[in-house]
């Protein structure tokens, strides 16, 4: 059971289409999780139905009718479907980094962060997944933007919580937080950023200069 | 369209105080006969009557060109036609199932327009509830034809927003600047609107 979900603004947002592909990936990784939030999802979507049939109609031409109707036998190109993940990683993000954690490549960034960076082709945001050794912590820090954020393995705490896999956090630009991965495995997220990371301690401060988007 | 009528109320009352008039399960039931029977005859009855929608959602407030538009009311009703046999009349309402495939389309054609390269299909990240149970579905459905109802019922400048955001894809915040509002007044319109369509969402 997830227990953090995505605000209802940026649940219609997506049911509306209109979340960038990082950030849409992301919620949609969520869903896969949630039942809860699936279920909106689905409301959400008939109410786009629904504005749908409201429409004013604009005609057609008879040719157009004529022209998909020609079309009709044409071979079906093939396409993935989104599904839901029961136990495993959803399978955008299998997608995404093709195959497994073992064969992403990690860069280190202290001693118990390392990142891999995903291409989503979207060049506002970057799209990683983060691991936290088990026990371990991020730095306090903070964003010069929103940061979406999916546990996927393990877990941690910031504090005010704890968040488990499919848990779904959104924290905007002010928010200064210092996570802590939870004891016994590493934790791995998905996080989506519109900025870089920003160390806030005078321990860690001088990492920043090297921390750049790395969004593609 | 109803979004430049904003400082006439009769006339977007006029526009969405239309009874739903036809029960979309008309066209379920034609869904299925295209999907259980590759019925043309089916198909061609659920082209006339959406395909005047999906232009209009096509060219809501974008800036896709009438040629653009008539290409994407083609890969729509392609897909209608290829993806029939998967429409389940139990778990959704034909015009949500087409609503989802029209907004997946112009996603991706608005990409490719605009030359996004992306490794991800706007059909990847559509979710589908699964709902096997017979609760979810009973309660899936009843709750989608509430919603319908309910539509027809919401103040203009409620379903003004809502059309903002769903048809022309506009952030809150671009919804806002068009409409010159508040974001807070914008944000306010889309939680009432949403709470009289009772759609289950989280109190935040």
């Amino acid at each position: 059971m997830t227990k953090h979900h995505p605000s209802n603004d940026c649940l219609m947002e997506h049911a509306a289409g209109s979340l960038p592909v990082a950030q849409a990936a992301c919620v949609s990784a969520h869903l896969s999780y949630c039942e809860r939030c699936r279920r909106t999802d689905s409301q959400l979507k008939t109410v786009g139905g629904a504005l749908l049939e409201r429409l004013d109609p604009i005609p057609v031409s008879e040719a157009l009718l004529d022209t998909v109707l020609a079309r009709l036998e044409d071979p079906v190109p093939l396409t993935y479907t989104g599904q839901t993940a029961a136990a495993e990683l959803p399978s955008l993000l299998q997608r995404l980094i093709n195959g497994d954690f073992s064969q992403l490549v990690w860069k280190r960034i202290t001693r118990s962060l390392s990142i891999s960076y995903l291409s989503t082709g979207d060049t506002n945001y970057e799209f990683a997944l983060y691991r936290i050794a088990a026990g371990g912590r991020i730095p306090e820090h903070t964003h010069g933007g929103g940061e979406m954020t999916l546990v996927l393995e393990g877990g941690f705490s910031d504090g005010r919580d704890s968040y488990h896999p499919g848990d779904f956090i959104y924290r905007d630009a002010e928010d200064k937080h210092a996570p802590v991965a939870l004891d016994g495995e590493d934790c791995i997220c998905l996080a989506v950023l519109d900025a870089p990371l920003r160390f806030t301690g005078w321990k860690h401060r001088w990492l920043n200069p090297f921390q750049q988007l790395h969004a593609g | 369209m109803v979004e430049n009528k904003s400082d006439s109320e009769t006339d977007s009352g006029r526009v969405w105080s239309v009874p739903t008039g036809r029960r979309t399960d008309e066209w379920s039931e034609c869904l299925v006969q295209i999907g259980n029977n590759s019925d043309r005859a089916a198909f061609t009855r659920f082209f006339r009557h959406f395909a005047p929608l999906i232009k209009a959602f096509a060219l809501a407030g974008s800036s896709l060109s009438a040629a653009h538009a008539d290409e994407l009311v083609q890969e729509v009703m392609l897909k209608v036609w290829q993806k029939a046999g998967g429409f389940n009349p139990e778990k959704a309402a034909a015009s949500t199932w087409i609503y989802t495939i029209a907004r997946n389309c112009r996603t991706d054609m608005f990409r490719r327009l605009q030359k996004f390269d992306t490794p991800l299909a706007a059909d990847d990240l559509n979710i589908e509830l699964e709902g096997e149970e017979p609760f979810t579905v009973l309660h899936t459905r009843r709750g989608s034809d509430r919603i319908r109802d309910l539509m027809g019922q919401l103040p203009p400048d409620q379903a003004q927003i809502l059309a903002k955001v769903y048809m022309e894809g506009k952030s809150h915040s671009e919804a806002a600047a068009e409409l010159d509002l508040p974001l807070g007044t914008v944000k306010s319109r889309v939680r009432l609107a949403i709470q009289k369509l009772q759609v289950q969402m989280d109190r935040q």
